[in-house]
């Protein structure tokens, strides 16, 4: 499976020959597509008249696919031909471009994640992505694309093995399977969680306005034209959505590793995502209103550098399970039992504040973490360690103050988990907020005490990732 | 600033309504200047309210940062988690001569601003955050 360590200090590898062809591999698929219909079509309609417009049609669409394939292919070939990576110093160093030359670096010890990805054209070439996120903005994530299968798992665990402080050639670390979620289970997950108000609307507003309106006045075709193609649209996203959340989740595997939590998902397309478990910076255990019946909870994540548009699927630590096993997954990351945090309803008059669900929220802290709760039908547990806070707020409408009321959030990276203590007394809220601050500063005075960087100087998180345009900058450029 | 702002915008604003109502009625114009004077004094007020909430305190380990009237918020962000520093100054806080200071820590939610500051006591500010932010430096 895993080659050998790759011997990564200084040597410079290049990216895998067949790199143009899974550049190309989307449009490859919708060429043959093409081609098979067009086959189907014109077997049916054996030269008639339209025959000509339709051969114009079929003309057009072909050269545009065309000239597509040459322009991915082409796009593959130059990533091939100047893309150059290796380590340096640890750094994680990839050189790429043809006409702007650009050389990326990534500190070692700034890696948040390390995901190995395959798109199916990938799959079948024994190809896979090698994707690096560090902390930072939107660019932060660096991608390797392609390089063999094999390879990147070697690479994937020599970066994390170094990242971790471990060392140079250590192979791939023995994983330890959590759970593997059934598909029936995944798609039972998937459309239960569907069902909440926001998708009922979706699908019943238009429905329930035009029977509103035939009610009125008469018989509308025009406006019930109208409601059924709304209808349609709205069962639309909600199918793609399915699908989506279905292929992408699909054979979901948590595995523990030392290098971290290793997640494998996919169906068609498939990734590897390896996140070490200081990495994640907090996560919510939710129980959408009709898991509850059935005991199951999802859990999702924050971990920094997952941004951009898969990262409603990236940030899925566990699709669903049973209710016990999410949180001990969630109490084994976060290193604390999270079911024993003492967790506290804001004062009763919050009821004019929050009429019925103030009963639901809850917030509570201990020497490692601080967790909330809320939620009256879809529940939630949001929980994160002190030593990931970022920075710490208090917020007071016109109303709450009226009432002696105040909310603290924490500020986590960016993510699907919100810290919120809502609802809490002004002077509670003024003592937690304190009381975490001074305890986030306690933490990351510990954390980051034997810790010294490689380089010595300690320089602040926006540098992990720098991106330089050549053009002679004191060595740092590439040497083709 | 916002003070300017308002009796730029809002006094033409009043005139001409008042102008369109007069060709209609004129008790109409009246309660329509009547109306427009109340709402600039209020926002008068209201401005001088939200101006006099900004504030900020540097601590020994993190930077307080509270604004807003009606809707409170006290900001703490610790100096090892910020990133970035940023001064900005818009077209019109560069007419009025004021800078704004900007923190960013690696969460998106930290909103953390501190307005209206004069040029040199924003970049002091900015240079000493950023001297205190590499000294207590952490990891994410």
């Amino acid at each position: 499976m895993a080659e050998q360590p790759p011997d990564l200090e200084g040597v410079t590898h290049r990216l895998h020959p067949l790199t143009p062809v899974a550049y190309a591999g989307r449009v490859i698929g919708l060429v043959l597509a093409f081609v098979i219909l067009g086959h189907l079509d014109t077997s049916n309609s054996s030269g008639q008249a339209s025959g000509t417009s339709a051969g114009q049609a079929t003309l057009v669409t072909v050269s545009i696919l065309g000239a597509l394939t040459v322009i991915t292919l082409l796009r593959g070939t130059v990533a091939l031909m100047t893309t150059q990576y290796g380590l340096e110093a640890g750094e994680f160093r990839i050189d790429s471009g043809l006409l702007q030359r650009q050389s990326k670096r990534v500190r070692l010890d700034r890696l948040q994640s390390v995901d190995v990805i395959q798109p199916l054209t990938a799959r079948v070439l024994g190809l896979a992505e090698l994707r690096l996120s560090t902390a930072g903005t939107e660019r932060a994530s660096l991608r390797v694309r392609y390089i063999a299968y094999g390879h990147a798992q070697a690479l994937r665990a020599e970066l994390l093995g170094r990242s971790a402080g471990i060392g140079p050639g250590v192979a791939e670390a023995p994983e330890h399977p959590l759970i593997t979620i059934q598909p029936g289970s995944l798609l039972a997950a998937v459309l239960l969680e569907l069902v909440s108000w926001r998708v009922l609307l979706l699908l019943a507003g238009p429905a329930l306005a035009v029977a509103a309106a035939n009610a009125s006045s008469g018989p509308h075709p025009a406006a019930t034209g109208v409601g059924i193609g709304l209808f349609v649209y709205g069962l639309f996203i909600v199918a793609h959505f399915i699908w989506r959340r279905v292929t992408t989740l699909w054979d979901f595997t948590v595995a523990e590793s030392p290098d971290g939590l290793r997640i494998r998902r996919g169906l068609l397309a498939t990734s590897a995502q390896t996140v070490p478990f200081d990495r994640i910076q907090a996560l919510y255990l939710h129980q959408p209103m009709l898991f509850r019946p059935f005991g199951w909870a999802l859990v999702r994540m924050n971990v920094a550098g997952y941004v951009g548009r898969e990262v409603s699927e990236q940030t899925v630590l566990l699709p669903v399970a049973p209710r016990a096993f999410a949180e001990w997954l969630v109490s084994r990351v976060v290193g604390v039992d999270v079911a024993q945090v003492a967790v506290t309803r804001p004062p009763r008059r919050a009821r004019f504040r929050a009429p019925l669900w103030w009963r639901a929220e809850g917030t509570g802290s201990d020497e490692g973490i601080f967790v909330t709760r809320h939620g009256v039908f879809s529940r939630s547990i949001e929980a994160v360690p002190h030593q990931r806070t970022q920075s710490v707020h208090m917020t007071a409408g016109p109303w709450s103050r009226a009432l002696g009321l105040a909310s603290v959030h924490l500020d986590s990276t960016r993510g699907p988990v919100k810290i919120r203590a809502r609802f809490r007394d002004a002077h509670e809220a003024r003592r937690i907020l304190d009381l975490q601050a001074e305890r986030a500063r306690q933490a990351r005075r510990r954390a980051s005490a034997p810790a010294p960087l490689p380089n010595g100087a300690p320089l602040p998180d926006g540098t992990a990732l720098s991106t330089v345009a050549d053009g002679g900058a004191g060595g740092t450029g590439p040497t083709p | 600033m916002r003070r300017a702002v308002l009796l730029v915008l809002g006094i033409p604003f009043v005139g001409a309504a008042a102008a369109l109502l007069y060709n209609w009625s004129a008790v109409a114009c009246d309660v329509a200047i009547g109306v427009g004077f109340l709402a600039l004094l209020s926002g008068w007020v209201i401005i001088g309210r939200n101006w006099h909430s900004w504030g900020y305190a540097e601590r020994a380990d993190d930077l307080l940062v509270t604004h807003g009237a009606m809707f409170k918020k006290l900001v703490v962000v610790p100096y090892g988690r910020m990133q970035l520093v940023d001064v900005e100054a818009g077209p019109v806080e560069r007419l009025f001569g004021v800078v704004k200071v900007k923190l960013h820590t690696a969460a998106a939610t930290t909103d953390a601003r501190v307005l209206g500051l004069v040029p040199e006591d924003a970049v002091a500010l900015r240079d000493r955050l950023r001297a205190l932010g590499e000294a207590r430096a952490a990891g994410l």
